[in-house]
């Protein structure tokens, strides 16, 4: 490859090969706009109404980044619902679903924007979601402004619904801030992590009898919030903390030298408060060979994914998830059948579905009740908003469910699970009432 | 009049200022070095040992990497960003190639798995530098005498490109690598040295002293220096540049895939963007050792390695990372071409 170059040429052929290469470079740059467009023209819309017209129930998740094992799971139960419904009172339903990914994670900016886009939609009276805490705290607001009814299945940052000394500086926000028009428009079935960390932290001290444990978190608003709150309640209860760290999982990999310390202080046990897409379960992969004894993960951690990065050393995880297992109410089997033969693989289903299912099911109701309230015609969001408020005693796959002022459901439930089994998965342990 | 004054204010009011902040910054970093101290004696000899395996390791892996950015800089003045992907699309590249020699988690830690994995290393480097050749001809050669941010946005976006790829090809999520080397390890004086430890390092420090040896003795090698020396010069000389270049680029990506491949083995898991990071503390080790200098990267990625394993295993991780730019802004305000100083060319 000689390349004999004459000087005095260089410049004027740079020149013609640069406008050459501007060409080619704005061609591409066209192809790829094309293909993009081509890829996100949205799924939605559907056929032509049925009598009084169509009615659309939106959704907000991450469906196609580190949190989709979570966020495909939670879409496809609401899809269920509303396809289940089919209609009401005349009015044709139809699911509209969008994806607040940006880079492979869940992004805040994208879920603000995904909420402008239902409320620009007429036919959209409410939706549900989002999955993630921080993404409901970008949305919220601009729902509230038009009285937008939003029903989360899986959000759990308490800060969302109540009032705690600690909210603005933890969160820069308080629940006032978030609602301008003063109305309250987000509800929830999920309980509040003021629960989650603590009753990992009984479960951890009274049943499993562990007195000392190492924590680790992800440093951000869920992670090290739940381990905080794990961390005060065991040692209220009498256990000690040995060893506590907040990482920066975009940076780190090696979680030895952690994990190490923890043995060497003589922990029994690790916590850690992440979520899948924070590397919550890599560290417990790393466990092998330092450190002997379970490890117990928030809800963001109880998915096919924490077993998958587990790897060989998957065995005696223990999680809460803040909603109750359908699968424990019998009045539930016939939903779970129809849901298995529509949605029939096993990433198909998380633990967050049927939370989803229901949210979707509180929200076609109050959308019936809103119909009647308006003489059986296309009710107003703020018709639905105050309809999804009224919700009194609505039984649903997972629980019975009444929301208090703030949104929140009256009687929250706690589940526990543990990985068992061949191949392991996710079994259920318990479950027991909390706060109310 | 108004100059002088001025002048007198600054040396009236910043000197003793200037001097104060100076001894602030060495108490603040003798009072950290005593705290880290004492951590160290109060856990025991052991627990140092330790740790100590855990960042040599690490660190060998930064080093591996580092010496891509740096020998890519020595010789053509570029930072490549999209170098810390290559490495990730090592450990990509040979997760897809283990099974096709063979390799699964039944033969895990067996002698069995020795021939297969050198050859797995050998194509994963080999196609690593063949990329990264196609690279430099596509996205560097044609802006090698363009602007000098020209190239550096192209680096950025090659590195774009490489990420993207990886997401279509693997998803978001982490993907597990087999775990394929011998769990067990060596007892000394209390610590447990893995035999995935001396793995790494053992792989690492072989690669690092052929490639010392390779640019010291080889004509490829002088070519490379003289290059890096005066362009034009060299090409008076009748040596092909460009080859010599091409040539940088593929050796950089070489140690980068079998950097990707060390860290598979090592952690048992990949994603799409640990390049992202990866590469950021790789190139902060270059510069750290003195950028264009490759003893230098290879001194920095092992200090980054021992200065994270450390702070993780005594002190907040929280503080880690900046830590780790506290320690590089105290090296550069003393010696600004790094640890070891660049060989400036003059020019």
């Amino acid at each position: 490859m000689g390349n004999t170059r004459r000087p005095d040429d260089v410049n004027r052929k740079w020149e013609d090969r640069m406008q050459r290469r501007w060409n080619t470079a704005g061609a591409i740059i066209a192809g790829f706009a094309m293909l993009a467009t081509a890829c996100t023209s949205g799924t939605g819309g559907g056929g032509g109404g049925t009598s009084k017209g169509e009615i659309i129930v939106a959704s907000d998740q991450p469906t196609s980044g580190g949190d989709a094992s979570d966020g495909l799971p939670a879409q496809n139960g609401i899809q269920f619902a509303v396809e289940s419904a089919g209609s009401i009172k005349g009015f044709k339903l139809t699911f509209k679903g969008w994806d607040d990914t940006v880079n492979g994670n869940h992004d805040p900016q994208k879920g603000a924007q995904n909420i402008q886009e239902m409320i620009a939609d007429s036919k959209i009276l409410g939706m549900v979601g989002p999955n993630n805490s921080n993404v409901a705290r970008a949305m919220i607001p601009i729902a509230n402004r038009a009285s937008f009814t939003m029903i989360s299945a899986a959000n759990t940052n308490e800060c969302l619904t109540q009032t705690f000394a600690y909210c603005e500086a933890d969160t820069g926000t308080t629940p006032a801030k978030l609602r301008p028009n003063g109305v309250n428009n987000y509800f929830r079935v999920a309980a509040a992590d003021t629960f989650q960390g603590p009753a990992m932290a009984d479960y951890a001290y009274d049943t499993l009898k562990f007195t000392k444990v190492a924590i680790w978190s992800d440093n951000e608003t869920f992670g090290k919030g739940v381990a905080d709150k794990f961390s005060t309640e065991f040692t209220k209860k009498g256990g000690t903390i040995v060893v506590r760290q907040d990482f920066d999982t975009k940076t780190t990999n090696d979680w030895k030298p952690f994990l190490t310390d923890a043995k060497n202080k003589g922990a029994q046990a690790v916590y850690a408060g992440a979520t899948s897409g924070t590397k919550i379960c890599i560290p417990r992969a790393q466990m092998k060979g330092i450190l002997d004894g379970p490890y117990m993960v928030p809800d963001g951690g109880v998915n096919a994914q924490c077993i998958k990065d587990a790897a060989d050393n998957a065995a005696n995880l223990y999680g809460t998830v803040a909603a109750a297992d359908a699968n424990q109410n019998p009045d539930a089997k016939a939903t779970i059948d129809a849901f298995t033969k529509r949605f029939p693989k096993k990433e198909d289903v998380g633990s967050y579905t049927f939370p989803a299912l229901d949210c979707a099911n509180i929200l076609i109701e109050a959308i019936g009740r809103a119909i009647d309230a308006n003489g059986g015609n296309m009710p107003s969001r703020e018709q639905v908003r105050a309809a999804v408020a009224a919700t009194k005693n609505f039984k649903g796959t997972t629980g019975t469910y009444t929301f208090d002022a703030n949104g929140d459901p009256t009687s929250p439930t706690m589940a526990i699970f543990q990985t068992k089994g061949s191949p392991l998965d996710w079994l259920f342990v318990k479950q027991f009432g909390v706060g109310g | 009049m108004v100059g002088s004054l001025k002048q007198a204010r600054i040396a009236f009011v910043e000197a003793p200022i200037g001097r104060l902040v100076n001894l602030l910054v060495i108490l603040a970093v003798l009072y950290v070095i005593f705290i880290l101290a004492m951590k160290v004696v109060g856990q025991g000899p052991s627990y140092f040992l330790q740790i100590l395996t855990f960042g040599v390791a690490n660190g060998a892996i930064y080093a591996l990497v580092a010496l891509g950015y740096t020998m890519v800089y020595g010789i053509i003045e570029l930072i490549n960003f999209a170098h810390g992907d290559l490495f990730t699309l090592g450990g990509f590249i040979s997760v897809f190639l283990l099974p096709i020699f063979g390799l699964d988690a039944s033969k895990a830690g067996t002698a069995g798995i020795i021939l297969p994995l050198l050859a797995v290393f050998i194509v994963t480097m080999l196609i690593c530098g063949a990329i990264n050749v196609s690279i430099e001809r596509v996205a560097y050669r044609p802006l090698r005498r363009a602007p000098r941010l020209a190239p550096l946005i192209t680096a950025v976006g090659m590195s774009f490109v490489l990420e993207g790829v990886m997401f279509l090809w693997k998803g978001p999520f982490n993907v597990p690598y087999p775990n394929l080397l011998p769990t067990t390890g060596f007892v000394i004086g209390g610590a447990t040295i893995g035999v995935k430890d001396i793995f790494v390092i053992v792989v690492a420090g072989i690669l690092m002293v052929v490639l010392a040896l390779f640019v010291s003795r080889s004509r490829l090698g002088k070519a490379m220096r003289a290059t890096a020396q005066d362009q034009d010069a060299t090409e008076l000389m009748g040596i092909d540049i460009n080859r010599t270049i091409a040539a940088t680029f593929f050796i950089g990506a070489v140690l980068a895939g079998a950097g990707g491949t060390i860290f598979g083995l090592y952690y048992n898991t990949m994603v799409f963007d640990l390049g992202f990071s990866a590469g950021l503390f790789a190139f902060t080790a270059a510069v750290f050792g003195g950028i264009g200098n490759i003893q230098g990267a290879a001194l920095g990625g092992l200090l980054i390695g021992l200065i994270t394993a450390l702070w993780d295993g005594y002190m907040e991780s929280t503080w880690t990372q900046v830590i780790i730019f506290a320690i590089l802004i105290l090296v550069l305000v003393f010696r600004p071409t790094g640890l070891l100083g660049m060989r400036v060319p003059e020019k």
